[in-house]
Parts: C-alpha cells; sequence; structure tokens
C-alpha cells in the first residue's frame, strides 16, 4: 500500500530544516588521538641555531619525531586545523587556506623547528563543515592533542569555541577578519589576527574609490553578521564621515540558501547609488555585478576578500566585473613582491594555487610562529606560556604586511593598510594589484575603539 | 507594470527548473514508493558534467548538456542496481534512509570533483536580455523555460504513449500485478533512475546558467522542489509543473515587492514563501493539487 502521508511528513521535514542544510552533514569524524600530555624539559640538540636550551611542555608537545618528520632528532609540537573543507560555504577557500598553511609550517620544519621540535599541522586538521556544533565537536576532539589552533575559519565557528579557547588557554589563528578579533574583550587575547578588519577594509577602500571618482550615493550588499555585516557598519561609518548619503544595507545570503540574487540585483537598481560596497561570496557577487551590468547599472562594486576567486572571469558576468569592480586585500596576492611572497611561490615550485587561500593560510600564520618563538625563548612552550606571550607580540609578516603589535589597544596598533586590486585576465590568478599600502583618510580618523558588529 | 512581467518571467524560468527538479522526484516514487533524497546530490553533478564537456573536452553547449544527461541517466542506473534493488522488499522509509546516505556520498563526491573553484554552464545566454511584453527580460529565464518545459512535455508524451512507458506506468500502480504480466519490474526501477538523473542533470545545468556560476553548495537549491512535491502531489507529473511554476513566481513576487513594502518581515523573506506554501497546502489539502487521494480501509 502507498505510504503518502508517511512520505509527505518525511518530505516535510526534510523541506523545514532545508533552510539550515547548508552546513549539515556527516562529517569526518577524526580519530581521537592519545592524550600527549608531556610535562618535562626538552633540550634542543638539532643544531641549526633554534636551541632554546631547556624547554617546558605540557599539551600537544611531544619529545618523539612528528609522524613523517622532517628532522628526526626533534620532538613535536601538534598543531590543530578546524577548516572548512568539504561541504560549508567557503570550503573554496578553506582547502587552499590549509594548503597554505602546510606550506608555511614545512618551511618552518626545513629551517630546522621551533626549539628542538618541528610542527606539526596535518595530524589535527578536521573539517568544521562551517557549522558551530561541528565545530565544537571536532575541537573537544582534537583538544587534548593540540598545542594551539593553526587555523579556526569562520566567525560564528570560533566564536563557539571561545569559551572553552579559554578554559584550555588555547591560542588560535582566525581564517576571517572580523573586527572583534581586533579587541580582548572579544576574544580574551586568545586570537592571532592578521591585517584590517572588514569595517577598517571597506573604509579604506571608499578612501581609495572616492579619490578616484567622488562618491555623492553608497550602498552596501552582503551578508548579514561579521562578514557582510561588519563590512557595511564600516561603509556606513565612512559615509557618515564624508557627508555622503548612504542608501542602505542590502542583505542577502548564499545562492545555496537564496536561490538567486535577484533581490539584491533589484535593490541595487532602484537604489542607484554611485557605488556599491559588497561581501558576499564570488558567485553572488559575479551574479550581482552581472545582473545589475545588464540592467543598466552604471556605479561601481567594490568588494571584500573573500568575494573574489579567479574562475570569475570565465562566468558570464566577466566583462562586467572587469570594468565595474574593484577588490580590496589586507595584501598583495600570490603574485606580491614581499619576500613572504617569494618565499611561498618558492615553496609551490612555480605552480598557481587555484586560488587566493593560499596566500592567506601563509601569511595568517607569522603570528603564531612569532608567539611559538616568544614562547621558545621564555623556555615555556606549555599552553600558558604560550599565551602569556600574545600580549604585545610582534609580528614579523617578512614584508608582506607592516611590522605589528598585538596589543590592547588596536586604535593604535591595528593594521591600517589596503591592497586595491581589479580584475585581470593576464595576471596569475586574474587579478593584479592596482596599489598596495593604501591607507585612507577616514580609515585612518576612524575612532576604532570597539568592534564594529557582533 | 514592466518589473511585474520581468517578474513573473523570472519566476516562470526559476519554478520551471524546480518542476524539473520536482518531476525526477515523482517519476522514481511512483516507480518505487521511495522519495529520492540523493536528488540534489544529482543535479550538481550533472552541473558539474555539463561543465567538464564544455571547457575540457571542448564540447558545444547543447551536446555537453546531452552527454551530462546521458552520464547521470547512466550514473544514476547504476546507483539504482547497486545501492537500491538490493532494498526491494523492504520498507520504503528503509530505502528512503539509503538515498539521504547516497546523497551525502554523491554530494561530497562532487564538492571534491567541482573543488576551489566556481563553475560555469558555457551556455550562450549568458547576461543577455531581449524585448518581451514590452520590457526586457534575462533571455536565460526563457530558455530555461522552454528547455525545462519540453523536457517534461517530452517525458510526459514519453510515459503515455512508448510501450516502456506504458510498462512503467503499470509498475507505478501495481508492482505484482506488472510483474504476472511480463513486466521486468526491476528494470523499470533502473529506467526511473536513469531518467530522473537525466532531469536532475538538466536542472543542474539550469541552474548553473546563474550570472556567478555555480558552487558545490548550490546542489541545496534543489531541495526546493520539496515544497513543489507537496503541492503538486507526490506522484504527479502535471502536478509538479504547477506547483513548480506557482512556487517559482510567489518566491520572485516576494522577492521583488517585500523589500520596502514589509520589511518587518525581515531580510531574504523569499526564502521561507515555498515552505510557507507547503505547510499551508498541507493543512488545506495534504495530498496535493493533482496527487492521489489515499484510501484507507477502516
Amino acid at each position: 500500500m502507498r505510504e503518502i502521508n508517511r512520505w509527505r511528513r518525511t518530505a516535510a521535514m526534510v523541506s523545514v530544516v532545508a533552510l539550515a542544510l547548508t552546513a549539515c552533514g556527516n562529517g569526518d569524524n577524526g580519530d581521537v588521538g592519545d592524550t600527549d600530555t608531556v610535562d618535562d624539559t626538552d633540550a634542543d640538540d638539532d643544531g641549526d641555531g633554534e636551541a632554546a636550551g631547556e624547554v617546558a611542555t605540557d599539551l600537544g608537545v611531544t619529545e618523539e619525531p612528528c609522524p613523517d618528520a622532517t628532522n628526526e632528532d626533534n620532538g613535536c609540537i601538534y598543531l590543530g586545523i578546524l577548516s572548512d573543507l568539504t561541504q560549508g560555504p567557503f570550503a573554496p577557500l578553506g582547502v587552499e587556506i590549509v594548503e597554505g598553511q602546510r606550506a608555511f609550517w614545512q618551511r618552518v620544519n626545513d629551517n630546522g623547528g621551533i626549539a628542538g621540535h618541528d610542527v606539526d599541522v596535518d595530524t589535527y586538521t578536521r573539517d568544521n563543515l562551517y557549522d558551530t556544533q561541528e565545530q565544537s565537536t571536532q575541537y573537544r576532539q582534537i583538544e587534548p592533542n593540540i598545542l594551539a589552533l593553526a587555523q579556526t575559519l569562520g566567525t560564528p565557528p570560533t566564536e563557539a569555541i571561545l569559551p572553552d579557547m579559554d578554559a584550555d588557554d588555547m591560542v588560535g589563528v582566525p581564517a576571517s577578519w572580523w573586527s572583534g578579533w581586533h579587541f580582548p574583550d572579544t576574544d580574551d587575547g586568545l586570537i592571532l589576527e592578521s591585517g584590517y578588519s572588514y569595517c577598517i577594509e571597506a573604509q579604506i577602500g571608499l578612501d581609495w574609490v572616492n579619490n578616484e571618482s567622488e562618491i555623492t550615493t553608497l550602498q552596501a550588499v552582503g551578508y548579514p553578521g561579521d562578514y557582510g555585516g561588519d563590512f557595511a557598519v564600516g561603509a556606513e561609518a565612512w559615509a557618515e564621515a564624508n557627508g555622503v548619503e548612504f542608501v542602505g544595507f542590502v542583505e542577502t545570503a548564499p545562492n545555496a540558501v537564496v536561490g538567486s540574487q535577484d533581490a539584491a540585483v533589484g535593490q541595487v537598481l532602484s537604489a542607484g547609488a554611485d557605488v556599491v560596497a559588497i561581501a558576499t561570496g564570488p558567485a553572488e557577487v559575479a551574479e550581482i555585478v552581472g545582473g545589475a551590468a545588464a540592467q543598466g547599472f552604471e556605479g561601481q562594486f567594490m568588494g571584500s576578500v573573500p568575494t573574489w576567486n579567479p574562475a570569475l572571469l570565465d562566468s558570464p558576468a566577466g566583462p562586467a566585473l572587469e570594468a565595474q569592480y574593484v577588490h580590496v586585500g589586507p595584501w598583495e596576492d600570490f603574485s606580491g613582491e614581499s619576500e613572504a611572497h617569494e618565499a611561498m611561490r618558492e615553496a609551490l615550485d612555480g605552480d598557481l594555487p587555484t586560488n587566493d587561500g593560499y596566500t592567506f593560510g601563509w601569511i595568517w600564520s607569522y603570528p603564531l610562529l612569532a608567539a611559538l618563538e616568544a614562547a621558545a625563548d621564555n623556555g615555556d612552550l606549555t599552553r600558558a606560556g604560550l599565551r602569556s606571550v600574545t600580549e604585545n607580540l610582534v609580528v614579523d609578516y617578512e614584508g608582506a604586511l607592516p611590522e605589528t603589535t598585538m596589543s590592547d589597544n588596536p586604535d593604535e596598533t591595528a593594521i591600517r593598510t589596503a591592497v586595491i586590486s581589479r580584475p585581470d585576465a593576464d595576471a596569475p590568478l586574474n587579478l593584479s594589484s592596482v596599489e598596495t599600502g593604501v591607507t585612507g583618510e577616514t580609515a585612518d580618523a576612524y575612532d576604532y575603539t570597539q568592534r564594529c558588529s557582533g | 507594470m514592466e518589473i511585474l512581467i520581468a517578474t513573473i518571467v523570472r519566476g516562470v524560468g526559476i519554478g520551471s527548473t524546480y518542476a524539473l527538479i520536482a518531476v525526477g522526484f515523482v517519476i522514481i516514487y511512483r516507480a518505487t514508493d521511495v522519495v529520492n533524497f540523493a536528488q540534489p546530490a544529482l543535479v550538481i553533478l550533472g552541473a558539474y558534467f555539463n561543465a567538464l564537456f564544455v571547457f575540457n573536452y571542448g564540447l558545444p553547449f547543447p551536446l555537453a548538456v546531452v552527454g551530462s544527461m546521458a552520464a547521470m541517466a547512466l550514473i544514476g542506473a547504476l546507483t539504482e542496481r547497486v545501492a537500491l534493488r538490493p532494498m526491494v522488499g523492504q520498507p520504503p522509509f528503509s530505502a528512503a534512509m539509503v538515498t539521504v546516505g547516497l546523497f551525502f556520498a554523491l554530494y561530497v563526491l562532487a564538492a571534491r570533483l567541482i573543488g576551489s573553484n566556481v563553475i560555469t554552464m558555457g551556455d550562450p545566454w549568458g547576461l543577455s536580455r531581449v524585448e518581451f511584453l514590452g520590457t526586457t527580460v534575462g533571455q536565460v529565464d526563457i530558455a530555461k523555460t522552454i528547455i525545462s518545459l519540453t523536457a517534461i512535455a517530452v517525458v510526459g508524451v514519453f510515459l503515455q504513449r512508448s510501450k516502456l512507458g506504458l510498462a512503467m506506468r503499470a509498475t507505478a500502480l501495481d508492482q505484482e500485478v506488472a510483474l504476472a504480466q511480463g513486466v521486468n519490474v526491476g528494470r523499470m526501477f533502473g529506467v526511473s533512475w536513469a531518467m530522473s538523473g537525466a532531469l536532475a542533470a538538466l536542472a543542474g545545468v539550469m541552474i548553473g546558467t546563474a550570472g556567478g556560476g555555480m558552487v558545490a553548495l548550490d546542489a541545496f537549491v534543489a531541495l526546493k522542489a520539496l515544497p513543489v512535491i507537496i503541492l503538486g502531489g507526490l506522484d504527479s507529473i502535471k502536478g509538479s509543473v504547477v506547483a513548480g511554476i506557482f512556487i517559482g513566481v510567489a518566491e520572485a513576487l516576494t522577492r521583488t515587492y517585500q523589500p520596502g513594502n514589509a520589511d518587518f518581515l525581515g531580510a531574504n523573506f523569499d526564502v521561507v514563501v515555498p515552505y510557507l506554501i507547503m505547510v499551508i497546502a498541507l493543512m488545506v489539502r495534504p495530498y496535493g493539487l493533482y496527487g492521489t487521494k489515499e484510501v484507507q480501509r477502516v
């Protein structure tokens, strides 16, 4: 007998959860490794110039070498990675960010490691599906075995584990640019961010666009929350500071949720602003820019860091993007000229990454390297020892960013420089820098004493 | 008025795509009594194959579409043979759970195949627009409507007029009687999955014609077909078409007119509309507009 009613009920149940299903799934459940609790002292004797004498260690640091160790005589520092690797909205970026970090730490190992220890970022890499529940589950599983988090992707997933990180003295590197990471009252001093925030990014970018062509009306489009929302707050603050009419923030969502960007396109067309500051995913940006341009919109779009993907130039929106879109980034893309960029290109031996997530992963890793080296210099590679060095930590980015001090006063120390780029089919990742080291009057003057959103 | 016309054309375009996906659900349901929750993964895999054929093998777009439909028909039939055929005789709910597992397996496969990039379909319409009833509309919306409804019409004619279609309908009505009449019921199951896979591929291509291309996550758009099959009737192809277009237009109208007129409903309220319609349909007409009313012996 047919079971139509039962199916209707089942289909209805599935439909109801469909709205939230973009982050749902049976993730890659990692094994719970051995609890490598080492409470002893290690003496570095590898002769690589990284010696730090006796170093106290506890969780996540072993005397035994890493699996597939570069330096067989070294101990091992295990770092965890919680990233969006398969099903989440930022998986295309997440995979490349991890690759960039793997290459970064391999270079550290090739140079002898840190205080007689190689660094392992492979063993405890887990897929967080960009889902807060999954993030918490995976964190709990890898936490006993790691010294720090080499990556925690996404602001909401990272916020979900912050209380646990605080209790565990777990320092982490964020794969996001939320303004909250600049403020100790938000991140308890645990998050080692790099570069500007979305909020400052919008202001630097608008200062630059305004210098090119005066803005009279401004609109923001993006995902609500700590990405698009943070960016929109910056855009609105810029408009207010410059006496420019701000015609509103159009909240949209990934295509997987809303199906298409028709609504955003309609609102861009009806507002008719000179400039649209946009912070969505790459495919959504292309749809909005292309759709608006095809219907006669002639304004400029200024996109946040994650809005670009090299494949967009092959989409129908490619010509519109070339004509009407500028990209704001915290540092030069993969083809940049700093020592850091040269090193990452050398690591890939002439190959190109699929997207600039690789560059993000590499550059985001410098603060944790600085913290590990500082902790080792103090003779204390315990979690508490690592946490203690993060305040006023000075980070050298090998030229990719200005030398930075992690302080509790971001109004004075936060980086407020950006790189402006445009789509370019002849560039390695279809994006070429127009101007580097860009600063802006409004961004510089912005009273950055609290987070912009969240 | 111009905005209204353009909105309706957009709604019919996306609604036709919903209908295409929903017909895939209905064909499998009619043949096997199972709702195939793996359909969204078949959709994204179909889009992937189309992009592969266009950009890696240099096939013209029409040939790539046919190729991707053929590939997904094959994958659909193989999936049925390997994963679903052993479930014959088991409760349909168990088979449906197998399709949920299949969804995740095929989705992760698609995500890995697509990798870090946005894929595009290489379609000829792009962002071009055309005059229609005094306004301009996207060529792609017209194309979606014509292609989707033509494909559904072909399926309808096939089921009504061909010998194989007759056998499939007989299987849908009563498997045991069909078996007694010499119909190879197992083969009908395979054909159903193959047809559903081909339609899913076509739907994937239609979704992928968006101006910005698509990413693996866009597979979840296919879940909009669930409200469509509830509204149209789980076993009705005609219902899928009517409900698909109705929901597509309702969604498009909400997208256009809710911002600015009913802001208190919040951003992206159009996302909720298909599911609101589904809930109302379940309360008022639980077997859908054209679905078979269940008869229970009391």
